[in-house]
C-alpha cells in the first residue's frame, strides 16, 4: 500500500488557499490569539458571525423544507423538535419531557415540558404539537422529516389528554418513533405560525433574512434551556471555500462549517482551531443485487474484499474517517460491532470471482462530483484496487444532472451519500422493498421479516438480537460497500469558546447557543 | 481575461460619411444611427437569450430534476407559472414586453420578484466596477507614460516585465495572494471578505472594498497600460511630434499635449471592453471576496435552472457591453479630429 501523508496538501490546494502554507513562516510578525480555555467561565454578549457553506437563492426559512446547508443551520436556531440528539447521538428530551411507547409500540405518550415559550410570547400547548405534526405529515406536501412519519402516524385517533400530555396513535407498530421525533425537520411551531415572521421555541429569534446572503437572529431571553450567551447571531452563506476560510482567519466570522481538510493544519497556526467530530455519514458503493453480475452474491463479496478501506480513508478523506465494515449506523446501540472487520483480501476475492465464473470481470462504476467530498476520489481508488484482482472497472464520471437524473436509483454500480442515521430509519430509507432510496434494490424476505419483527418488539434487548441477525444478512449478502464514515471538519476562531464536537450536524449541531466570546486578556 | 485587447487598436469607430448639413444635425443623425444599432443588437441578444434558455428542452424537467417523476402537481404548477401552454412566440413577446415595462417576473427558486433580487446586485457590481475604473484609468495611463518616456531603458524594461507577469496571473491568484498578504497570513490589516454588519451594502465598510478593487485593478491595468504605451510610442515616432520637438517644445508638454491625446483612443476602446468584462465576468473574484455582485448571482441562477433570473441577468450584462461600447465609440470620435470632421462635414 502506498503510504500517503494525509496532511500534505497537493500543489493545487496550496494555490487555492493563498499559498498560506508557504508564507506561514512570515506569520511570526503578527500575533495570533492562543487557543481558548474551554473551561473558562463564559461571558455574555457580543455579535457572532458564522460562515455557512453553500446556500443560494433557494434558501428558505420554511421549517419543514430546509434545502441548503444554511437552511439547516437556521432551523436549529429557530425551531425545536420534541426530542433532540445530543453530542453522542443519543436522544435527549427537548420541549417534551418524555416520549414513551406502550407495550406493542402502537401508542406513544408525549409529556410536554412546562412553561416553554414561543418567541412571540405564547406558551407551548398540545394543540401546537398536533398542529405541527399535521403540518409536517400533510399528505399534499409532506416535509422532509414527515414522509416516514406519515406512513404510520394516525393523527385522527391521537388525543390531547390534558394541558401537557398527548397520546399519539400509530396505525402500525414502530419501535423508534422517538428517533423520528428528534429530527430537526420536525420542529414544533405555534398554531399561528407564519413563515414571513417565523417563530419557534429555539434559542434565537428571527430578525432578517436575505436568500443567498445572510440571516440574522437575536438571543431569545426566555429560552427554556437557559438563554444563549451571544446577543446577536448572523449566519452568512459562503459559496467559496477560500472566502470562507479567509473570513475566519481575518476575524470576520467566528466559526465556519465544512472546513476543507487540506487546511486543518494551516489554520491551527493562524488563530483558529479545527473542530473535528466523528459522524455516521458514509459514501458507499452501491451494487444492484438484482442485476448481473452483481446478482451473484460471490461477485458482491469479492468486490467488498477488493477494497483497501484504510487507503480510501487516507486518500479520499485526507485521513479524516473511521473504518467501515459494509454496515451502516455505527452510533446505534444495535450496531453489530462484533462482526469481524473486513479487510482487503485479493486472493479470496479472486477465488470467489473464479467460482462465479467472472475471473475477467469488467464493470462500469458511475460516480459524480455531486455525490460529495470523497466520492470521485474513492471511485478512482477502487479502479486501482480492483486491478489487483484482475477486475476491470470503467469509471463513468457523470454530470450532476445525469447522475441524479432518470437513472438515479437504477444505476447498476454507483455511489451515493448518506448522513448519520440510526439503523431502523436507515433501513426504511434504503434497504427494504418500497424504500425511497433503495439504490441496491435489496429486498431479502428474511431480512424484511426481521425488520418487521423488530419494529413491533418492545423489549430493547430482543430488538437488538433481531437487528443483529438482520445486519449479519447485510454483512454477508448486502449490496453496499461501506468503506468508511466521514469525520466532520469545522473550525472556530480562538476568540470564541463553547463549540464541542457533535456526532450529528456540523459545527456542534449548529449549537451557537453554547458559544461565547472569550474574556478579553487582563 | 478577454482576448480582445489586440483587436482594440483597430476598433476606432468608422467615420460615416454624411450628406452636407449643419454639424449639429449630422452629429444627431450619427448618434441616432449608433443608438439604433445598439438597440438592434440588444434585441438580437434578447432573442438569443430567450430561446436559448426557455425554448430548448423542457424547462420544467430541468428545474425539477429527479423530483420531476415523483411530483406531477409541482410540474403542472411550474408549467402554468411559466405559461408553457402558450406558443413560444407568444411567450417571447410577453417576456419582452415585461422586460421593457419593468415587469421582470418572479424567481423560480424563491418566488421573489426578479427586480428585487437583481436590483441591489446591479448597484453592487456597478460600485465595484466604477471604483476599479477610477483607480485603474489614471494608473494605467501614468504607467504607460512613464514606460513610453523611458522606452527601451531600464525603467521601461522593469515595468514591462512586471506588467506581463501580472497580466499572466489569473485574477483569483492575485486576490488570494493579496488576502494572504494583508488579511490572514502575514499582516492582519484589511478585511478578507466584504462583510458589512447585518447585510448593509458592501461599500458601507470601505476598508473591505480595498482588496477586491485592488484585485480588479491589478487584473486590468496591465492590458490597458500596454495598449496605451504602444500607441504612445507610435505617436512619439510620428512626424508632427518630431516637429514639435524640433520647435523646442519641452518633452513633458510633447508627451501630455501632443502624444497622449492622440494615443487615448485605443485606450478608451480597451478600457471599455475591460469594464464590460468586469461587470459580469468576475465571478471568481466575487466568490473569493464574498462580494454580492451579478456574476455570482448568475451562476447561482443557472445552477437552480432559474430561467427568469438567468434571462434578466444575461440581458443586463448584454446591455452593459452594448452601452459601454457605445460610449467608447462616441468618446473615440470626439478624441479623433479626423473622424469628428468627417461626420460634421
Amino acid at each position: 500500500m502506498r503510504q500517503v501523508d494525509p496532511w500534505r496538501p497537493s500543489r493545487r490546494d496550496i494555490l487555492k488557499l493563498g499559498m498560506a502554507a508557504g508564507v506561514a513562516g512570515l506569520a511570526g510578525c503578527s500575533a495570533v490569539p492562543a487557543k481558548p480555555d474551554q473551561n473558562a467561565p463564559q461571558l455574555r454578549g457580543g455579535s457572532y458571525s458564522h460562515g455557512s457553506t453553500g446556500g443560494g437563492l433557494k434558501d428558505t426559512l420554511e421549517p419543514y423544507f430546509p434545502v441548503t446547508n444554511p437552511d439547516i443551520a437556521r432551523c436549529l436556531q429557530l425551531y425545536e423538535p420534541l426530542l433532540r440528539w445530543n453530542a453522542e447521538y443519543k436522544i435527549e428530551p427537548s420541549v417534551a419531557e418524555s416520549v414513551m411507547p406502550n407495550r406493542d409500540n402502537t401508542q406513544w405518550l408525549v409529556r410536554l415540558r412546562d412553561g416553554v415559550e414561543f418567541h412571540h410570547g405564547k406558551t407551548l400547548t398540545p394543540a401546537d404539537v398536533m398542529f405541527s405534526l399535521a403540518k409536517v405529515t400533510d399528505p399534499k406536501k409532506p416535509g422532509s422529516g414527515g414522509t416516514e412519519l406519515a406512513k404510520f402516524l394516525d393523527l385522527k385517533n391521537s388525543k390531547i389528554v390534558n394541558q401537557n400530555t398527548i397520546v399519539l396513535q400509530l396505525s402500525a407498530p414502530y419501535a423508534v418513533l422517538d428517533q423520528l421525533l428528534a429530527e430537526y425537520t420536525v420542529g414544533i411551531l405555534p398554531t399561528d405560525f407564519d413563515v414571513s415572521h417565523p417563530v419557534g421555541t429555539g434559542p434565537f429569534t428571527y430578525q432578517r433574512f436575505v436568500p443567498g446572503q445572510l440571516s440574522q437572529f437575536n438571543r431569545f431571553d426566555n429560552y427554556w434551556d437557559g438563554p444563549a450567551f451571544l446577543d446577536e447571531l448572523i449566519i452568512y452563506d459562503f459559496a467559496d471555500d477560500a472566502a470562507k476560510v479567509n473570513a475566519l482567519l481575518a476575524g470576520q466570522v467566528q466559526s465556519i462549517d465544512n472546513l476543507p481538510s487540506y487546511v486543518v493544519n494551516t489554520i491551527d497556526q493562524q488563530g483558529a482551531s479545527p473542530l473535528i467530530s466523528d459522524t455516521g455519514a458514509w459514501v458507499p458503493f452501491t451494487m444492484r443485487v438484482d442485476v448481473a453480475p452483481f446478482s451473484d452474491v460471490r461477485v458482491r463479496q469479492a468486490l467488498r474484499l477488493i477494497v483497501d478501506r484504510q487507503q480510501m480513508i487516507d486518500q479520499a478523506l485526507n485521513g479524516f474517517g473511521i473504518l467501515g465494515n459494509d454496515l451502516y449506523s455505527p452510533f446505534d446501540p444495535v450496531f453489530a460491532s462484533d462482526l469481524p472487520q473486513r479487510v482487503q483480501d485479493i486472493d479470496q476475492a479472486k477465488s470467489l470471482l473464479a467460482q462465479a465464473g467472472q475471473s475477467d470481470l469488467d464493470v462500469e462504476l458511475v460516480t459524480s462530483t455531486a455525490v460529495g467530498a470523497g466520492a470521485v476520489e474513492s471511485a478512482n481508488l477502487f479502479v486501482q484496487q480492483a486491478k489487483l484482482a484482475g477486475v476491470n472497472v470503467r469509471l463513468n464520471k457523470a454530470d450532476p444532472n445525469v447522475f441524479y437524473g432518470d437513472r438515479y436509483l437504477s444505476w447498476d454500480f454507483a455511489q451515493d451519500f448518506w448522513n448519520t442515521r440510526n439503523y431502523l430509519p436507515q433501513v426504511a430509507a434504503s434497504s427494504v422493498k418500497g424504500a425511497t432510496y433503495n439504490e441496491t434494490h435489496f429486498e431479502d424476505p428474511k431480512f424484511t421479516a426481521l425488520i418487521d419483527l423488530a419494529k413491533r418488539e418492545p423489549d430493547a434487548n430482543k430488538r437488538k438480537e433481531l437487528l443483529h441477525a438482520a445486519q449479519v444478512i447485510e454483512f454477508n449478502t448486502g449490496g453496499f460497500i461501506v468503506w468508511g464514515f466521514k469525520r466532520q471538519l469545522d473550525a472556530y476562531s480562538n476568540l470564541v469558546q463553547g463549540l464541542q464536537p457533535h456526532r450529528y450536524l456540523p459545527c456542534s449541531n449548529f449549537g451557537f447557543k453554547r458559544a461565547s466570546f472569550v474574556a478579553p486578556p487582563t | 481575461m478577454t482576448d480582445l485587447a489586440p483587436a482594440a487598436t483597430e476598433t476606432v469607430a468608422p467615420a460615416i460619411p454624411a450628406p452636407r448639413g449643419s454639424a449639429g444635425s449630422a452629429w444627431l443623425k450619427w448618434l441616432a444611427r449608433r443608438i439604433g444599432l445598439a438597440i438592434l443588437t440588444l434585441w438580437l441578444c434578447s432573442v438569443l437569450v430567450f430561446f436559448a434558455t426557455a425554448a430548448l428542452g423542457d424547462p420544467v424537467r430541468a428545474i425539477l430534476g429527479k423530483d420531476y417523476a415523483s411530483s406531477p402537481e409541482r410540474a403542472a404548477a411550474l408549467a402554468a407559472a411559466l405559461h408553457l401552454d402558450q406558443p413560444v412566440i407568444v411567450r417571447y413577446f410577453a417576456w419582452l414586453g415585461g422586460l421593457l415595462t419593468g415587469n421582470l417576473g418572479t424567481s423560480i427558486a424563491n418566488g421573489l420578484p426578479v427586480g428585487e433580487l437583481v436590483g441591489p446586485r446591479i448597484v453592487n457590481s456597478a460600485v465595484l466596477v466604477l471604483s476599479a475604473a477610477i483607480v485603474m484609468i489614471p494608473l494605467a495611463f501614468g504607467i504607460a507614460m512613464i514606460s513610453a518616456h523611458y522606452r527601451g531603458d531600464r525603467p521601461d524594461d522593469v515595468i514591462q516585465v512586471v506588467m506581463i507577469t501580472l497580466a499572466g496571473l489569473p485574477e483569483f491568484v492575485v486576490g488570494i495572494l493579496l488576502v494572504a498578504l494583508f488579511s490572514t497570513t502575514v499582516f492582519h490589516v484589511l478585511p478578507a471578505v466584504t462583510i458589512a454588519g447585518g447585510g448593509a451594502p458592501p461599500w458601507s465598510n470601505p476598508a473591505s472594498m480595498i482588496l477586491p478593487v485592488a484585485t480588479l485593478v491589478i487584473a486590468v491595468t496591465p492590458y490597458v497600460s500596454r495598449i496605451v504605451r504602444s500607441s504612445l510610442l507610435e505617436v512619439l515616432d510620428s512626424d508632427y511630434v518630431e516637429l514639435a520637438r524640433l520647435k523646442g517644445v519641452p518633452e513633458r508638454v510633447v508627451m501630455r499635449k501632443h502624444a497622449l491625446l492622440n494615443a487615448i483612443v485605443p485606450g478608451i476602446q480597451v478600457i471599455a471592453l475591460q469594464l464590460a468584462w468586469l461587470a459580469g465576468g468576475v465571478v471568481i473574484v466575487e466568490y473569493l471576496f464574498f462580494y454580492p455582485g451579478i456574476g455570482a448571482l448568475l451562476v447561482d441562477s443557472v445552477r437552480n435552472s432559474d430561467f427568469p433570473m438567468v434571462q434578466v441577468l444575461a440581458m443586463v450584462i448584454a446591455a452593459v457591453y452594448v452601452g459601454v461600447n457605445l460610449i467608447a465609440d462616441i468618446l473615440s470620435i470626439l478624441f479623433t479630429p479626423r473622424a469628428r470632421t468627417a461626420i460634421s462635414s
